[in-house]
């Protein structure tokens, strides 16, 4: 097994590295201190990772056992259409992300959160420039009549708001959006790139391993200081509580879950060898894993506010608490952290706009229905686009103006148009009112 | 071996697992060493290291990694660092199953050698590495004593 570093072309190479000062400023600062927070690491490279491995036999769906596709010009036009779709969305999430954490990154109060979260998004743009080497790497033609330059343009011209997968134009409100995004929606990502890891087209395949290193530490990124803030939060510290978390988790796990694709879909993908789970298997499995990152926080919490306990005693307290709705010494199943039913604010995919509460209750009118979910929002996220957009098209919805699916596709959608440079600044966006179908890396 | 067990690799989520193991061993809880050691194996080889689970319950572990160009070993060297196994579960292969996973891990990033270090008092674990097919080798471990000297009226 071995690991080879490729470079884009210089044109290209510098493209993202003007993309970079543009929207991660404190790239040098990482750079310079680097070794104080990361001594026993590697340094940061910007570049493309291929881990060249023994597995060249496709290992799910219909050409099982034979050959991995080298190139696209081996495969037919519609596997190939697929492939460019998961590889576009892939880059778009991966330069989405770092726009969103540049929006609060300064306002992280530990040094050592920030840096580890700036870290983080330098290997975003490296997982970014990763899938721009695929674009770049091979003769598209097959799927696209578009030039490489022409896509990779086009994912570096995007912004939050015009981002192929909605979670990725959702505004951020504090430092707290960073760490759970990083603990809930960067676990979508290594749910996604471990599903890629067996990808028919080998440069895919390839490129996942490495990626799939850099994503385990995103997650601890997330999960760390959450435990932390769990512990203090326990001790009644003033800063991040246990409601504001409950607040930020609820914001974020129904857009994860819904990176997934639809919940109906998959079996493409699967069909053509790109991924071994359909959407709503592994829709699942990361709902489940949530749970236990929940479950690991509320322990933290218990252990830190009674310390005398054993770790089976306060697994038992939590069991009475949470299970039983009991109230202990004080703590009741409000102190601890929930899990949002799966239905809950959805937007896409099978429970898109039904009006499924927190616990799973259903409402009857949709304006009763928006209070019960911007009651468990944090207060800050009302007043962005993001909520008035989905509350518009729920009371479409609603009153039967609009069909659900039809509303879930209609988030807004900008397009580049006019410039074919890398580094060209002449972009115009025009509204194409209505999402592609069928971009979600998830989707099929 | 226990029916529903699952070897999978080392997670962000097996830290408190493991500082659950540990306590229930050495009778301390001390999730934040069990933090700081459980990333670094993850920001070096979030592959490399397993743990045992059952029933949802964390029953093993098994943290080490790949290195080269270190004591004298310029090809690419697995080292196996830290082994825990629940009480409860001895006897019952978890150790074997760990260490099959990751030699494989190992064999697959081309190690030809795998090293550890173990105390000659533990019995049981040299047994456990001898029947993997451990031998001992070339390398001896060396120790330097850096107490301060006892002053004369502390001498017993």
């Amino acid at each position: 097994m071995s690991v080879r570093a490729t470079e884009l072309p210089k044109a290209y190479h510098q493209a993202v590295e003007r993309w970079r000062d543009t929207y991660l400023p404190d790239f040098g600062l990482l750079v310079e201190r680097w070794d104080q927070f990361f001594p026993k690491d590697r340094p940061f490279r910007l570049c493309a990772y291929r881990e060249c491995g023994p597995c060249g036999k496709i290992e799910c769906g219909e050409r099982k056992g034979e050959e991995k596709f080298v190139q696209v010009g081996e495969m037919g036009p519609d596997q190939a259409t697929h492939l460019l779709s998961a590889v576009r969305a892939q880059a778009s999430t991966e330069f989405g992300s770092i726009q969103q954490h540049q929006l609060t990154l300064s306002r992280a109060q530990d040094e050592q959160d920030q840096f580890w979260i700036l870290r983080m998004m330098a290997e975003e743009l490296r997982h970014g420039y990763q899938m721009l080497h695929l674009l770049l790497n091979d003769d598209w033609s097959k799927a696209t009549s578009r030039s490489g330059a022409d896509m990779v343009e086009e994912i570096l011209s995007m912004r939050t708001g015009s981002h192929i997968l909605g979670t990725f134009n959702v505004d951020f409100d504090s430092f707290v959006d960073n760490i759970v995004f990083c603990a809930l929606i960067d676990r979508v990502g290594k749910y996604q790139l471990s599903m890629q890891k067996v990808s028919a087209y080998r440069p895919m395949a390839e490129s996942m391993p490495e990626m799939l290193r850099e994503e385990a530490f995103h997650l601890a990124a997330g999960v760390l200081p959450l435990r932390r803030w769990a512990e203090q939060a326990a001790q009644d510290s003033v800063y991040v509580s246990m409601p504001l978390m409950q607040k930020v988790i609820n914001k974020w796990l129904p857009r994860g879950l819904e990176m997934f694709g639809h919940e109906k879909g998959g079996a493409t993908n699967v069909r053509y060898g790109f991924k071994p789970m359909v959407n709503a298997e592994a829709q699942q499995a990361y709902y489940r894993e949530v749970g236990r990152v929940l479950s690991d926080l509320n322990l933290r919490f218990i252990r830190s506010r009674f310390p005398e306990l054993s770790h089976g005693e306060a697994l038992e307290l939590r069991r009475r608490v949470l299970d039983e709705g009991e109230v202990v010494q004080g703590m009741g199943p409000e102190d601890l952290l929930r899990q949002p039913h799966m239905d809950f604010y959805r937007r896409r995919g099978e429970p898109a706009f039904a009006l499924v509460g927190f616990s799973g209750e259903v409402f009857e009118d949709p304006d009763l229905y928006l209070r019960h979910v911007l009651g468990h929002m944090p207060e800050t996220y009302a007043a962005g686009r993001d909520f008035k957009g989905y509350a518009d098209l729920l009371r479409q919805v609603h009153s039967g103006k609009l069909e659900a699916q039809e509303a879930a596709r209609k988030t807004p959608n900008l397009s580049r148009v006019g410039g074919v440079c890398p580094c060209s600044k002449a972009v115009r966006w025009v509204d194409r009112g209505v999402t592609e179908a069928g971009l979600s890396p998830g989707a099929s | 071996m226990t029916k529903d067990l699952d070897i999978h690799p080392l997670d962000e989520l097996s830290v408190s697992g493991i500082a659950a193991l540990d306590e229930k061993i050495s009778g301390t809880y001390s999730p934040e060493t069990w933090e700081k050691r459980v990333m670094y194996y993850i920001r070096r080889d979030p592959e490399g290291s397993f743990v045992a689970e059952s029933g949802g319950q964390l029953v093993g572990f098994m943290l080490g990694e790949v290195r080269s160009g270190e004591f004298g070993l310029e090809r690419a060297t697995g080292w196996i660092e830290v082994l825990g196994v629940d009480p409860d579960f001895r006897g019952q292969a978890i150790g074997r199953h760990l260490a099959e996973a990751m030699l494989s891990h190992f064999r697959e990033r081309g190690v030809e050698r795998v090293c550890t270090l173990v105390s000659e008092q533990r019995e049981g674990l040299m047994r456990f590495f001898g029947a993997l097919g451990f031998e001992a080798s070339d390398l001896r471990s060396l120790s330097l004593d850096l107490s301060p000297e006892p002053t004369s009226g502390e001498s017993s």
